[in-house]
């Protein structure tokens, strides 16, 4: 019997190596050797009949022939079935299925930025009216109907029996607040503004900013400082470098143009070639800010002996078109989706 | 302003290269735009601002420049002129004495009008001037030394020997010397001879009295105008002078008569005139004004403490006398020609600004607590916006602003509209009423710049006059889809309404809104098969639909476009965004579906209302999930399947009752509306 286990298993391994890795011929060669009337089976069988003294050594030979052609073909039918996954392969380069995203508006996501810084530093956001009377947009603000001072705030008029314009800065908003409330606080102010302003690369006659002012009974120009040039590092970059320089607006005193150091060049760097963005001056004008002038406290009913305040204002546009590097205010408002799907 | 750096050094040596000198001004407020080489001078270009319009001048600059740096001022020689005690022979009267605060008049006898020598011609050059005669090129010299606008007249041609100040009369016309006939009125204030106006106040001289290689005898004037009525009258007449300028800004009035003088001097001296005596007639001086700065206060306006003796150095630098010194308190007189600095505040400005705002520290300020840190409309505003952005769409930002044409091309009425009082252009001539228009311009722009696929929103305020006396300004949200849904697994197929009404159901599952119903109506602007007014408990907050093919017509779109546009401030009033948790249901649902034919008129919303009275609160949910018409369907019906889910709160719900229920739903829509089970 012995010899004829080392022939069957000489066979049957022979004959499995040579069948190929289709799944039926692994199938029927199992039938073959290990079904219910295979040769292994068989096997066992006879060896129930040999006398006990060599049924354990049999019974050895017989297992461990049964387990290499179980092992045998276990191996093969796994490879068969690789092969046939193999078959199935996908391309996995495709494009994922799903919905494409979709942008917000890089002004939209502008604001929402530097509301979020402002946020994190205390302030709250508040929202007024676009349609605003002289005494909101001029007056409350000190900033006498006619004078020079008004020539920055050209402004767009409304056909009404009483006077009604378009606000040409978010700043009436300040007033609004104010006569409603009352210190402390500290409030952010974004929204649509509206200038006569003939279109080019630069100007556009709608345009949004962001309106800052925050007042209590300690507020400081160093603070004003402090609060800006957070912000500047948040929104730019830790690098950025802030510098103030005295400026005029009838609505704070004392007053300041801000700028930051140009994204693209350094303000100490020795330049050669003149700077695309900042014109080889080395710095960008961001904002205009100042302390509440004590005028703009009294025309709300504010004791500007009991309180101080800061105020800031600036351009969402230009801040987007520092941010981004973008070269021409109008694609804001074309609305060209190869310019939306970028932010 | 422009600063010649040569000229400039004919007052105060900077000690400054001119880019360093530019930085310099700049960080004391003087902004300077750019510094440019021009042979062997440079000129700098100067932003002055409109309190200072004692910087509008060479003196004026060189002054600030002293007070900033410590160099040291040298003002031309004050000219002792020699009248030998001629008189003018002219009248002076101010009939508008509110309007002119001092005026003077000197009479130059036997003056030769000529050219120019060089070196006045080359200053008045890098000012951009042309230069005219030795008079005239005197007093545009003087202008920008001492920042006085004085005129010449030609004495001879003056009537009457008489000048009189007053309002033009109405009709008047005068050719003033850029030889445009101007029509006046009586808010202009003229200088008039006995006849005729012969100057616009404050803007421009007379062609008629114009000095030229012929005059003889000139006249003189320095004055102060009022600044508000100089302002009207430039406006009013759209020019712009650089004399206009410096009053509307307000003119030093101190500085009127030794203005004066230099130009007479030089009048003297250039063109061998013969000074006559002085005329001036008003106020000499407006005087200065007396201020008291507390020195703690400054210090808790700026946040840092500036030792005592620095203000005081800086104080007297920009020409304040103190008059009164304490420990705690600084009493100065400010100089005449400051009438920007009127209070306290002022004062602490001036310290700061020379001291230098990059000095000042930067701190933080305790944190103020907020209630609501984001108005309510604006978080709900942001919420939509990630939503529609994430499910696809591109948010885009339309102007306010459009054509009356654009309205018209929309088919939205013009009732209602704020119009633009003052547009620069016609696409200015009103404020928008609708998002529609905006967001059709956008689809067009980007169809012809073969950008097909689109699926754009805005949020944005709608505007609409509601008296003559107020408007109201309306937020909403607008969708556009135009093109085709594809993606290379499912094909592509061409979007329609209810990808549309997809969008805007999540935004209203966003904001809890379970009640909001579409009804089919007609709408000007939408086509007749496929509009319909979205409304929650019987109010309409918005209108969805296809875009009439007149309107595509009108803007020259040739694609399908499907449009809504809902008011945010009406949708927030239902908005239910608390979310409260309902326990899960212990007992399975029972699905069962029903595939009927009805007839094309019958619709969704009826049958489902319908199944929901029928079965009551044992169907939880009614679904349609197949929707087809065709070969197997007869015509005029339409095919639908609905998915019904069975379920109680109470108990695992048996067969038997759920098909009893389902057979009356289907017996209910047989009756009601001819259903037929397919």
């Amino acid at each position: 019997m012995k010899e004829e286990i080392k022939q069957f298993e000489a066979a049957a391994l022979k004959e499995i190596e040579s069948a190929g890795h289709a799944k039926e011929t692994l199938e029927a060669l199992r039938i073959k050797y290990l079904g219910r009337k295979g040769i292994v089976t068989e096997l066992f069988k006879r060896m129930a009949l040999l006398p006990p003294a060599e049924k354990p050594e049999m019974g050895v030979l017989v297992n461990a022939l049964k387990n290499t052609i179980t092992a045998l073909l276990d191996g093969k039918m796994v490879s068969a079935v690789l092969s046939e996954e193999e078959k199935d392969r996908i391309d996995v380069t495709l494009p994922g299925i799903g919905t494409r995203q979709g942008r917000i508006h890089p002004v939209a996501r502008t604001i929402n930025q530097i509301c979020d810084v402002f946020i994190s530093m205390g302030f709250k956001i508040v929202d007024g009216p676009e349609i605003e009377t002289e005494h909101y947009n001029f007056e409350a603000l000190n900033i006498p109907l006619e004078h020079p001072s008004r020539d920055a705030f050209d402004t767009f008029y409304l056909k009404s029996a009483e006077k009604y314009l378009l606000r040409s800065h978010t700043s009436p908003v300040q007033a609004r607040f104010m006569e409603k409330n009352k210190p402390p606080f500290s409030i952010i102010v974004p929204g649509k503004v509206y200038r006569p302003d003939a279109t080019d690369a630069s100007h556009s006659f709608m345009f949004h900013q962001i309106e800052g002012l925050a007042v209590s009974d300690a507020i400081k120009f160093s603070d004003l400082k402090g609060v800006l040039e957070t912000f500047a590092k948040q929104m730019f970059g830790k690098s950025t470098k802030m510098r103030f320089r005295p400026s005029f607006f009838p609505f704070t005193e004392p007053s300041a143009e801000v700028d930051i150091s140009c994204r693209l060049c350094s303000p100490d760097e020795q330049r050669t070639t003149k700077c695309s963005l900042c014109g080889g001056k080395g710095w960008l004008e961001i904002l205009g800010a100042g302390m509440v002038n004590p005028k703009v406290f009294k025309n709300v009913g504010y004791d500007p002996e009991k309180v101080t305040g800061f105020a800031f204002g600036m351009g969402v546009e230009r801040i987007a078109i520092l941010k981004y590097g973008i070269t021409d205010i109008r694609l804001f408002f074309e609305n060209d989706v190869r310019f939306l799907e970028q932010f | 302003m422009r600063i010649s750096y040569n000229w400039l050094k004919d007052y105060i040596d900077p000690n400054l290269a001119p880019a360093k000198l530019a930085e310099t001004l700049t960080m004391a407020g003087l902004t300077t735009e750019s510094v440019q080489p021009s042979g062997d001078d440079h000129l700098l270009e100067i932003e002055v601002t409109a309190n200072r319009p004692d910087w509008l001048s060479y003196i004026g600059v060189a002054r600030e420049l002293a007070a900033i740096t410590g160099n040291k001022l040298t003002l031309p020689p004050s000219a002792g002129i020699n009248t030998a005690g001629k008189k003018s022979g002219i009248k002076i009267d101010i009939e508008e004495k509110s309007l002119c605060q001092r005026y003077t008049a000197r009479v130059i006898k036997d003056v030769d009008v000529k050219e120019s020598p060089g070196r006045l011609k080359r200053k008045l050059e890098a000012m951009d001037l042309r230069p005219v005669n030795n008079v005239v090129d005197i007093t545009n010299f003087c202008l920008f030394e001492t920042g006085e606008p004085m005129h010449a007249f030609d004495l001879d041609k003056i009537d009457g020997g008489q000048i009189i100040i007053r309002r033009a009369r109405k009709g008047e016309k005068i050719v003033t010397i850029d030889g445009v006939e101007r029509e006046l009125n009586d808010t202009i204030l003229v200088i008039a001879d006995r006849s005729r106006p012969i100057a616009i106040a404050g803007v421009m001289g007379g062609l008629n009295t114009e000095v030229t290689g012929a005059t003889k005898n000139v006249l003189l004037e320095a004055a102060s105008f009022d600044p508000i009525s100089a302002r009207r009258t430039a406006r009013a007449l759209g020019i712009s002078t650089e004399s206009s300028y410096r009053f509307e800004r307000k003119v030093d009035l101190d500085n009127i008569a030794s203005a004066s003088d230099r130009a007479t001097s030089l009048i003297c001296e250039l063109a061998s005139g013969q000074a006559c005596e002085f005329i001036d007639i008003g106020k000499k001086s407006a005087g200065g004004k007396t201020i008291t700065l507390r020195l703690p206060k400054l210090d808790a306006v700026l946040g840092l403490e500036i030792p005592p003796a620095k203000v005081k150095k800086i104080s007297e630098s920009l020409g304040l006398r103190i008059k009164k010194s304490t420990k705690e308190s600084l009493t100065m007189d400010t100089p005449q020609f400051r009438y920007d600095l009127n209070a306290e505040i002022d004062i602490i400005e001036e310290i700061a600004r020379i001291y230098g705002y990059n000095r000042i520290p930067s701190t933080i300020p305790a944190v103020v607590e907020q209630d609501e840190k984001v108005p309510f409309e604006m978080m709900i505003e942001n919420r939509i916006r990630s939503l529609l952005a994430g499910s696809g769409a591109d948010e885009i930002i339309t102007y306010s602003l459009l054509s009356k044409n654009l309205l018209k091309m929309a088919s939205l009425e013009d009732t209602h509209v704020s119009e633009i009082k003052n547009p620069l252009s016609s696409e200015q001539e009103i404020m928008r009423p609708s998002l529609m228009p905006g967001m059709l311009a956008s689809i067009l722009w980007n169809i012809n710049r073969k950008s097909r696929d689109l699926e754009l929103f805005e949020l944005g305020k709608i505007y609409t006059k509601t008296s003559e006396r107020s408007f109201n300004e309306t937020r909403c949200l607008s969708i556009g889809i135009a093109g085709e849904i594809s993606g290379w697994a499912q094909g592509a197929r061409p979007c329609g309404f209810f990808d549309l009404k997809g969008a805007i159901e999540t935004v209203l599952s966003e904001l809890g809104i379970d009640n909001a119903a579409f009804k089919q109506t007609r709408i000007d602007g939408y086509s007749h098969s496929c509009a319909a007014v979205i409304d929650i408990k019987g109010s309409e907050i918005g209108r969805a639909g296809e875009i009439s093919k007149q309107v595509l017509h009108n803007f020259d779109i040739k694609e399908r476009i499907y449009f809504c546009e809902i008011s945010l401030d009406a949708l927030l009033k239902h908005a239910k965004l608390e979310k409260v948790f309902k326990e899960l249901p212990k007992h399975p649902s029972v699905y069962r579906d029903m595939s009927l034919v009805v007839p094309k008129e019958v619709l969704n919303a009826d049958i489902v209302v319908l199944a929901r009275e029928t079965a009551g609160a044992i169907l939880h949910d009614i679904r349609l999930i197949d929707r087809f018409t065709g070969k197997q369907i007869p015509d005029g019906k339409v095919s639908l399947t609905y998915r019904l889910e069975y379920r109680i709160p109470s108990r695992t719900l048996e067969e038997k009752e759920v098909s009893a229920v389902h057979a009356n739903i289907l017996q209910a829509l047989e009756k009601r509306y001819g259903a037929r089970l397919r």
